[in-house]
């Protein structure tokens, strides 16, 4: 009888150790259930919090893809439309100043670093409407910007005073701004990615839009706990969800191997062998692009 | 006059304590050393003490890793750390794909770059050689 209780409560315990995210050994799929129990979302430690924020992938990474695949720099990817000074409310001020964070960061890869000043001086409106001005260094960035002589001081200040915003933020109890604006920086970058495929159908950026079902479900966490406060936190979660829909029959597998290491110029190299692999359709590849490029202009115009 | 003189020195001294940037040199240094070829990412900033006894390496963050994407994990100790700053990765099945410290030969590489093509969120993971105090920073960065 004993033994029969220990090896149930063992497979009890097997069963829901797991984390939200479940992956099996050969491919990613979203936990069984469709939204996230606002108490699992709201049992987050700090530290759980931390660490999701930090998984969402820089805007910068997606502009260093378009980079590499030789793809032009377009000025009509860009928020242009956001008027700093016409921002009303917290939720739209944070929700920007991610989505700037994100054209500043394309705009600092492609080195168009003399384009950026309108956009740094929206930056430091949002950031000071929200309280968190202190941490933009604005006239640094803006020198930099200026010179162009030095693209890795400019975007470490960029990138260093966006996580000092967010970390602030969510350290003294706003996380509900530091869920937008990571929110606005990832649907900038994913509003990029699916903007520029859209006219340079390159496998690898197909690829870079399908594997961000790995990392919605953390969207969907940080910003689970917010959903109620009002309709727009509301409205946000509903397009989030859309969003996941979309992304449930896109499939990521993956290959086994075992990784090469050289030594090279002092130090080592590791090429992985392992592979992730992107099964998505046309049509939908043709429904994120759409449910991607409504959502992000919904917010730009505050609808 | 004495009263204008403190209230001015009171005035610039809150003006640099509300700055509330600090650029650490031992952060730019690193940045700057990680090469002409690297684009900075994301940083992590790590101070341990002598570690008692465990055998993990104990400053553990998570980050998402791109397939298409060679990465550069650069690390920097002060000068002052009694052991050098090394990094494992470990992938979501727990496994070590990259360590910049060979137990066997107690060689450490300071920079490891790393051609990832698994995307997926990893594990990185921080320690100072043999669990000694030390200070430093990881460093990512994007290689072309």
């Amino acid at each position: 009888m004993m033994v029969r209780i220990f090896f149930l409560s063992l497979v009890i315990v097997i069963s829901f150790s797991c984390r939200n995210r479940s992956t099996n050994s050969s491919e990613f799929v979203f936990p069984e259930a469709d939204s996230i129990p606002l108490s699992e979302a709201e049992k987050l430690s700090p530290e759980a919090i931390e660490d999701i924020a930090k998984n969402i992938s820089s805007p910068v990474e997606i502009a260093n893809l378009l980079q590499m695949l030789e793809v032009p720099f377009s000025q009509e990817y860009l928020a242009a439309s956001v008027d700093a000074n016409k921002e009303s409310t917290n939720f739209n001020k944070a929700m920007k100043l991610g989505i700037l964070g994100a054209d500043l960061g394309y705009l600092n890869m492609y080195e168009k670093t003399g384009s950026s000043l309108d956009l740094l001086s929206s930056i430091r409106k949002l950031a000071e409407d929200i309280r968190v001005g202190q941490f933009f260094d604005f006239e640094t960035i803006k020198r930099l910007s200026q010179n162009k002589s030095n693209l890795d001081s400019l975007l470490f200040l960029s990138i260093d005073s966006y996580e000092q915003i967010d970390s602030y933020l969510r350290t003294n109890d706003r996380g509900h701004l530091s869920a937008l604006m990571i929110i606005g920086v990832w649907i900038e970058g994913q509003y990029l990615a699916t903007q520029v495929v859209s006219k340079y159908p390159d496998k690898i950026l197909r690829d870079r839009i399908g594997e961000q079902k790995i990392i919605l479900n953390d969207l969907l966490l940080l910003i689970a706990p917010y959903c109620n406060n009002s309709q727009e936190f509301t409205s946000l979660c509903n397009d989030l969800y859309e969003l996941k829909n979309r992304y449930r029959d896109i499939r990521i597998s993956y290959t086994q191997g075992e990784p090469v290491a050289s030594e090279k110029e002092g130090g080592l190299v590791i090429t992985q062998t392992e592979t992730s692999v992107v099964e998505m359709t046309e049509e939908q590849l043709n429904g994120l692009i759409e449910i991607t490029s409504e959502i992000r202009n919904r917010l730009i115009l505050n609808n | 006059m004495k009263r204008i003189f403190i209230t001015i020195s009171l005035l610039l001294s809150l003006g640099f304590l509300l700055t509330g940037q600090s650029t650490d040199p031992l952060v730019s240094n690193c940045v700057m050393n990680a090469g002409s070829d690297a684009k900075y990412l994301k940083d992590f900033r790590i101070q341990l003490g002598k570690a008692t006894g465990q055998s993990e390496l104990r400053y553990k963050t998570n980050m998402s890793l791109w397939k298409n994407t060679k990465y550069r994990f650069t690390m920097c100790s002060t000068e002052d750390s009694k052991g050098k700053l090394i990094l494992n990765i470990k992938d979501d099945a727990n496994k070590v794909i990259l360590s910049s410290y060979d137990k066997n030969t107690g060689k450490t590489y300071p920079f490891v770059d790393f051609v990832c093509n698994k995307s997926g969120i990893y594990q990185l993971n921080y320690d100072f050689t043999e669990g000694q105090q030390g200070s430093g920073v990881g460093v990512v960065s994007m290689v072309k």
